[in-house]
């Protein structure tokens, strides 16, 4: 990891140098071992503080959207998932392609702080390091070894695309993909087991503790609407009030929205401060797509058409049978 | 000075949910909040910050006030009372108990907030001293005692291990005391003792926190001087997500937004949670005042450390309770924000 930020730096410094690009994007260690965050760089001389651990989770695709307007060439770092979602971006037409120079990172999965202070909740962790099979916890006083597993966000342990699909430059050998494709609808399943008033409660019971904070639908790179129509007062569906029905109802065209869209990064329920598990139900549409349509994964390249923008005569549902199940 | 044996907590649990609503830290799908107890949940003492502040239970997410209805050309119009029981909120944090103080700074003014009033009544508030702090919490930069009783808590409880000790400080505090007086014992001159070595440790671990660098009497500038400093408001609204996280999970945090339901024939009127990260905050008839994030963003951060101070002798609307630092999804935090505008010690 020290050699990829070695790079990011050398290549950062460089192409800010030569003008390759007006401004970068990337991520900068704050005051705590579990932070580091999006840091948006226009001198050379800045370049020195981008790191690369196992805590730039942030994906700064989306920043693209706002940045570009204000600048003729960007440069970004991507991991795999980042990448995805910069595809979904491109076919979205939410931003150009000559406009962003993208330099890619192989990601082998980054670590949950959560599940780091489970372990060592009150030891006052200070350093959280990449060892040979896993990861070294250190305090003050002690230290310990822990399996990548034990510490990785959830959605990493699935993730099907660590290395970047789109880059103009690649930094770090590239990572073995050996995740098992099944695993990633597990929790799709248990609630698809669920009888149909089970999975009405569990869902009722999840969003019963959403804050409305709006923070799944702002990260969500597929979340790309110039203005939303949950922030149109016009629209009168702004749906401030706190109560069943409209927190069922945002979450519900939220993920309906981006059917087809959504690259599984995950980001949604991550970052929720209520813990609500958004990642299944986006999945659960991605597994149906699956079923219906033939297996296809949004952001893996930014050509193929969604197949719920497109029709094809051979397709699952013909629009031909009248009624539906 | 009481006693409690941990042992008989559920005991104490059920004769209090006898009496009141009852409220704790629950755990529950990864999350802790101040719940509504029931018989087998999973109460967590240990944590010391849940994800959401107990402010709901004052300040609620969403709050009708008025229904109407038009029937015939008549307009009626009914005013809906604050709803809940008395309720016993226990495990607060002493950062969140003076966030009620804060709170009380806004609604009980004239004029009085008559909901906010009803709610804040009707809670007794047993707090919970923190032996266990946060990497990110930083409560001592505001002034809180994370270790001694917190002015405002009805009763003031500490983990003592294997025991809880209760000190009553109110009427209120005093009377449920005397509800429940069976399940505790007179606390023995070696528990207070023991109570002050605790309180000890406390403060040693607070010292040693992150973030106890941070100290605000080292911002300079007049509020016009603050507010024109675009560039830092800039560096930070540029990453900002806009997303309300911050401003929901935010103990201090008060804005509200009036609303209606509307039908065609009737109708309620609400209050609920606003966020100045909301695009529509501000947003009059004339239009808005703010229209970047940037306006937005610079509006937060000096609302908690120059207007509110200002307009309340110098007490910032922070408590440092560390859950924005914990939250946001792009880590962007008061603290970062202090620091920034010159708010850090110096190092020696």
């Amino acid at each position: 990891m020290e050699n990829i930020t070695k790079k990011i730096r050398a290549v950062a410094k460089q192409a800010l140098i030569n003008k390759e690009i007006d401004k970068i994007l990337g991520w900068k260690k704050g005051d705590l071992w579990s932070e580091s965050y999006p840091v948006f760089i226009t001198k050379p001389e800045d370049a020195d503080s981008l790191i690369w651990d196992s805590f730039c989770i942030n994906n700064l695709s989306k920043y693209l959207i706002k940045e570009l307007p204000k600048y003729d060439k960007i440069g970004i770092f991507i991991k795999g998932c980042d990448s995805t979602s910069f595809n979904q971006l491109l076919k979205d037409n939410r931003i150009n392609r000559e406009n962003v120079v993208l330099y890619g990172i192989p990601c082998e999965g980054m670590v949950d702080p959560e599940k780091v202070k489970k372990i060592m909740l009150n030891d006052r962790v200070t350093r959280v390091k990449k060892s040979e099979n896993g990861f070294t916890l250190t305090n003050k006083n002690t230290s310990k070894d822990v399996l990548g597993e034990e510490i990785k966000y959830d959605k990493c342990l699935t993730c099907t695309s660590p290395n970047p699909v789109v880059y103009d430059q690649l930094l770090g050998d590239v990572v073995n993909n050996n995740v098992n494709r099944e695993d990633r609808f597990k929790g799709v399943e248990e609630i698809e087991s669920m009888t149909p008033d089970e999975r009405y409660n569990f869902w009722k019971g999840e969003f019963q503790r959403c804050l409305r904070c709006n923070a799944c639908r702002d990260i969500c790179p597929a979340c790309s609407c110039v203005k939303c129509v949950f922030d149109n007062s016009d629209a009168e569906i702004s749906g401030k009030a706190k109560t069943e029905g409209e927190d069922t109802f945002f979450h519900i065209v939220r993920a309906y929205h981006v059917a087809g869209r959504c690259v599984d990064c995950g980001e949604c329920a991550r970052i929720c401060p209520a813990g609500i598990p958004l990642d299944k139900l986006n999945r659960k549409i991605i597994k149906d797509i699956n079923e219906v349509y033939g297996e296809f994964n949004a952001g893996l390249d930014s050509t193929t058409p969604a197949p719920l923008v497109t029709f094809k005569l051979e397709d699952a549902d013909t629009f031909s049978k009248q009624g539906g199940k | 000075m009481k006693k409690i044996l941990k042992t008989k907590l559920p005991e104490l649990w059920q004769k209090i949910d006898a009496d009141f609503d009852l409220f704790l830290p629950i755990e529950k799908n990864k999350t802790l909040n101040f719940s509504l107890w029931k018989e087998g949940e999973k109460v967590n003492l240990d944590r010391v910050r849940t994800n959401a502040s107990p402010k709901h239970l004052v300040f609620p997410q969403t709050e009708t006030y008025l229904k109407f209805k038009n029937e015939n050309k008549k307009l009626s119009l009914e005013v809906v009372e604050a709803e809940g029981d008395e309720y016993v909120l226990f495990g607060v944090r002493p950062c969140d108990v003076k966030s009620f103080k804060l709170l009380d700074n806004i609604f009980l003014r004239d004029p009085v907030d008559t909901y906010y009033k009803v709610h804040r009544d009707r809670g007794i508030i047993i707090s919970l001293g923190c032996s266990n702090p946060e990497d990110t919490c930083f409560c001592t930069s505001f002034g809180v005692e994370a270790a001694s009783a917190p002015e405002g808590a009805d009763i003031a409880a500490w983990d003592m291990g294997d025991s809880f000790l209760w000190k009553t400080q109110s009427e209120k505090g005093q009377k449920l005391m005397e509800s429940v007086e069976e399940f505790f014992t007179d606390a023995h001159e070696k528990d207070l003792k023991t109570l002050e070595h605790e309180k000890d440790n406390i403060r040693e671990k607070l010292k040693e926190l992150p973030f106890s660098n941070i100290d605000l009497s080292k911002i300079k500038g007049t509020q016009q001087e603050i507010f024109d400093q675009e560039e830092i408001w800039n560096e930070f609204s540029e990453k900002c997500l806009a997303c309300g996280t911050c401003s929901y999970l935010c103990p201090t945090c008060h804005c509200y937004d009036l609303c209606d339901y509307k039908g065609s024939n009737k109708g309620e009127k609400f209050r609920c949670w606003d966020s100045c990260m909301s695009s529509d905050f501000t947003l009059m008839a004339h239009g808005n005042p703010r229209t970047s994030q940037m306006q937005r963003l610079r509006q937060r951060f000096m609302h908690k450390l120059v207007y509110y101070p200002k307009n309340h002798e110098g007490v910032y609307s922070c408590v440092g309770c560390g859950r924005c630092a914990d939250r946001c999804p792009v880590h962007i935090d008061i603290v970062k924000i202090i620091k920034k505008l010159g708010g850090e010690k110096n190092e020696l």
